[in-house]
């Protein structure tokens, strides 16, 4: 009798990792056959029976593409646009989050609520004034215009006035008392204090700007002012049947993005469940 | 003495509804301008939207008529418009179900105290945190004709006929969207399995006390309880599937359906009228449909969050 229950349940276990184990390698299936691919020579990709991994290894693909096409001017702009925009909203949530955790002031609320309002609203529903915006300040195809929008985040704010009303008053009454000025207050208290919390909505951000797309393919129309998306998509569009060469800028865009993701996993996850159930 | 400790006290606080010159100091410099980029970015845009949505405004056009309804009739007679919204209204109605429910699943079975948990977990999320480009450049090629691609060549392999993966709208519509489901899955495994993880234990432990199986208490204890995060997750997975515009923009790019029209969903057209032809005047008014289908959803999801909390 308890021979059978365990045997059941040992095979309700197994059926289980089964399960988890198909369809999360189902998931990741693309990428293993994507990374493969690129290492193959072509005559390996445009087959008639194609195989997992390559029988002949090679980095053809791989060093062809920066004759082709200026990737690292690709990659740069990707870097530049979203450290800029991570950088303004690391601080500027973090400020707003203090102001808004502990300051009393008339309008708070209202400031507070036109700050939330718009949180759930996608980009893409505002975005001919915005494109009309940037066209009227000259900014078109300037990094100025393709960062602008970037800089705000209105789950970030919320995420960190969350996080400084849990830091004690007493402790930031102790450093005023102290004559700490409001600067010294928030570089050396709050800001030490919320780090990790800084460090996920960074990353959220980063990624979220890394990925953006719509906004760079309007703004940006000259070569030299692509990110890598943008880049990868006009590269794919002039190779079309040259299937080794996209892998490989594949690869290559998604090599930054898994590196970050596999070295800051829990702060990312947090960070996302976070900007999901945000109460 | 007394008088003075209290002044003190209240410059340390900034008790009432005053602030100390510090703290006025602080408040212009470094969050006022956060919040005038929110004004300007965020709500003149989405006002402004509407103001242009019943104008003719094209940058090819100096002078801008008032049109009251004109761009809202005109999206009515205009076969790109309906097809688009058909197919977003698709788009949303198997995207939605099917990342609930695919996500619920998968996190119910990763909260039974699996081993290599948090590997399955990244597994799951990975397509997530990945651009949507490269993404959906490689489904693409998956999806290739002929044995080229992997998509023909499994069916292939099993005896089944080829499928025309990128040459019929119908297929090719619902292989975008099984892109988009793909990629969006992670997002909900894991706010479901933090949600699952938020439920108290004992719950579970006295179900399975008074005999009831795995599979019970998943139906009775954990989805009633998980409820307003399911609601929360299928308001992001409407949004998420409404502005959907990447992975057709890859896809109907030289592809059989090589312009696109079949395939066309609300925000591929708000681009192409708005930065393709430059007519603003009648994107606005796409993007304003866009926005008050948007705008119900957030309402009805404040008010549901509002009703759990009481």
């Amino acid at each position: 009798m308890i021979k059978r229950h365990l045997e059941k349940k040992l095979s309700g276990r197994i059926g289980l990792h089964l399960f988890l184990g198909i369809t999360s390698f189902l998931t990741v299936s693309p990428f293993i056959w994507v990374v493969f691919t690129s290492f193959k020579p072509s005559n390996e990709i445009v087959t008639e029976t194609p195989r997992l991994l390559p029988a002949v290894w090679t980095l053809e693909n791989y060093l062809k593409l920066p004759k082709v096409a200026p990737f690292m001017r690709f990659f740069l702009n990707s870097i530049i646009i979203s450290g800029v925009s991570t950088f303004c909203i690391a601080l500027g949530s973090a400020a707003c989050g203090y102001v808004f955790a502990k300051y009393r002031f008339r309008g708070k609320d209202f400031l507070f609520g036109l700050v939330i309002a718009t949180i759930l609203i996608p980009l893409q529903t505002y975005i001919v004034p915005l494109y009309l915006l940037t066209w009227k300040l000259g900014w078109i195809n300037t990094y100025q215009g393709m960062i602008f929008p970037l800089i705000i985040m209105s789950s970030g704010i919320f995420f960190l006035r969350q996080n400084i009303m849990s830091i004690p008053d007493t402790l930031i009454d102790a450093a005023r008392v102290d004559g700490a000025t409001e600067w010294r207050v928030f570089f050396s208290i709050i800001l030490p204090l919320s780090v990790s919390a800084i460090a996920a909505i960074s990353i959220v951000n980063w990624v979220y700007t890394w990925s953006l797309f719509i906004w760079p393919l309007i703004v940006a129309n000259s070569t030299e002012m692509f990110t890598m998306e943008l880049g990868l998509m006009y590269f794919q569009r002039e190779f079309a049947v040259d299937y080794g060469g996209i892998m490989a800028a594949c690869v290559i865009t998604l090599l930054p993005v898994l590196a970050v993701f596999l070295i800051f996993r829990t702060r990312i996850i947090e960070g996302v469940a976070f900007t999901g159930i945000k109460r | 003495m007394e008088k003075a400790l209290l002044r003190r006290k209240r410059v340390a606080v900034g008790v009432g509804s005053r602030l100390t010159w510090g703290q006025i100091g602080f408040l212009w410099t470094m969050v006022m301008p956060v919040i005038a980029m929110f004004i300007i970015i965020r709500v003149i845009p989405i006002l402004v939207v509407l103001l242009m949505s019943f104008t003719n405004y094209s940058l090819h056009r100096p002078i801008v008529k008032f049109l009251p309804y004109k761009n809202f009739l005109r999206m009515f007679g205009d076969p790109n418009f309906i097809t688009a919204f058909v197919n977003s209204t698709e788009f949303v109605l198997i995207a939605v179900p099917a990342e609930i429910f695919l996500g619920l699943a998968f996190a119910i079975f990763l909260n039974r105290k699996v081993k290599f948990e948090s590997l399955y977990e990244t597994l799951y999320f990975l397509p997530y945190i990945v651009p949507m480009v490269p993404a959906a450049i490689i489904w693409k090629w998956i999806y290739a004709p002929g044995t080229y691609g992997l998509a023909n060549y499994l069916l292939d392999k099993v005896g089944l006929p080829h499928v025309g993966w990128m040459s019929t709208p119908q297929i090719s519509l619902l292989a975008v969207i099984g892109i988009h489901v793909w990629k969006q899955i992670g997002f909900f495994v894991i706010i479901f399995l933090v949600g699952l993880k938020n439920i108290p234990g004992s719950f579970r432990e006295a179900a399975l006390v008074d005999g009831a199986t795995p599979w019970e208490v998943t139906r009775h204890v954990d989805i009633p309880l998980l409820k307003p995060v399911i609601l929360f997750g299928v308001v992001m997975a409407t949004l998420w599937a409404w502005s959907a515009f990447t992975e057709v923009y890859i896809i109907s790019q030289g592809t059989d359906i090589s312009t696109g029209a079949e395939i066309q969903v609300m925000v591929t057209r708000i681009y192409a009228e708005g930065f393709l032809y430059f007519k603003l005047g009648y994107a606005s008014a796409i993007s304003f449909a866009l926005f008050l289908i948007s705008l119900i959803f957030v309402v009805v999801q404040f008010r549901l969050l509002k009703t759990e909390k009481i």
